[in-house]
């Protein structure tokens, strides 16, 4: 398919994720817990996407490779090592507004 | 755009009914914004039933790596359409996140502040994408913005006026 309004049911029922580096599609993935292979686009070596792939490669959320090494990290990843993602925290940046603002 | 509408619309999620009427003002060019927006605020009007809000579009400011002198330009176009609209909203508190858009209307406020018309806080979120370096938009309004807050440890050591508050979209 070319584009659909939201990817949430693939997702649900997906057992693997393959996805490019926009954040987007990296957190929509994570958040649902699914396992996720992040493919780095070289062409686009300076694109500040690759900021966040990378912090969630260091931290243990994603595989990383590159289109020509796809296969083979395919076949040899360790799923089982990669962590969850915690959830973020808008309540914290509500309690952080309200003091700002003056409503406590 | 895209991520930024979806990053706010989470700041907004765990906000109090006291944050209201609620602006939205997104670039004419954005296809997308109003549908995600329209259904946030359609599920908020469950909880709170006398919710308001309003959308407002104004001129793209810049596209993506346009380049600085004619990203002068096109702002300054969006201000002709910033500046009445911030002037006729006057609001108490302008909440943004990055995309071009925001830098025109934060000018707006900013000048109707210099000229005593009306005092808007100015509270800055970069996007979650944004790990080592700030955004254009960023680089700009941390001089400008009350609050500047980011979610990764790295910027706030590059950014030490920056607020990190941890991961909240």
């Amino acid at each position: 398919f070319r584009f659909k309004d939201s990817l949430a049911e693939d997702l649900r029922s997906a057992d693997l994720v393959i996805s490019h580096a926009g954040a987007g599609s990296c957190l929509e993935a994570l958040e649902k817990g699914k396992p996720l292979v992040v493919v780095i686009n070289e062409k686009l070596m300076n694109n500040h996407q690759l900021e966040l792939a990378k912090q969630l490669h260091r931290d243990g959320h994603v595989i990383c490779c590159n289109c020509s090494t796809l296969v083979e990290t395919l076949q040899s990843m360790d799923l089982t090592a990669l962590k969850p993602f915690p959830p973020g925290q808008p309540e914290k940046f509500a309690l952080f507004l309200d003091k700002v603002v003056g409503f406590q | 755009t895209g991520g930024h509408t979806t990053e706010i619309l989470r700041l907004l999620s765990c906000l109090s009914e006291s944050y209201s009427p609620r602006h939205y003002v997104f670039a004419d060019s954005d296809k997308m914004s109003e549908a995600k927006i329209c259904s946030f605020e359609q599920k908020r009007a469950e909880t709170f039933p006398n919710s308001q809000f309003t959308l407002d579009r104004i001129p793209r400011s810049r596209e993506v790596r346009q380049s600085w002198t004619s990203s002068v330009v096109t702002t300054l176009y969006s201000m002709l359409y910033s500046l009445p609209l911030t002037y006729k909203l006057k609001p108490d508190l302008i909440l943004c996140n990055g995309p071009g858009t925001c830098v025109p209307v934060c000018i707006s406020a900013l000048l109707l502040g210099l000229l005593g018309i009306k005092r808007t806080i100015i509270v800055y979120v970069e996007s979650i994408c944004r790990v080592e370096t700030l955004s254009l938009s960023g680089k700009i309004l941390y001089y400008f913005s009350d609050y500047f807050i980011v979610q990764w440890p790295d910027l706030k050591e590059k950014y030490p006026k920056s607020v990190f508050l941890g991961r909240i979209v």
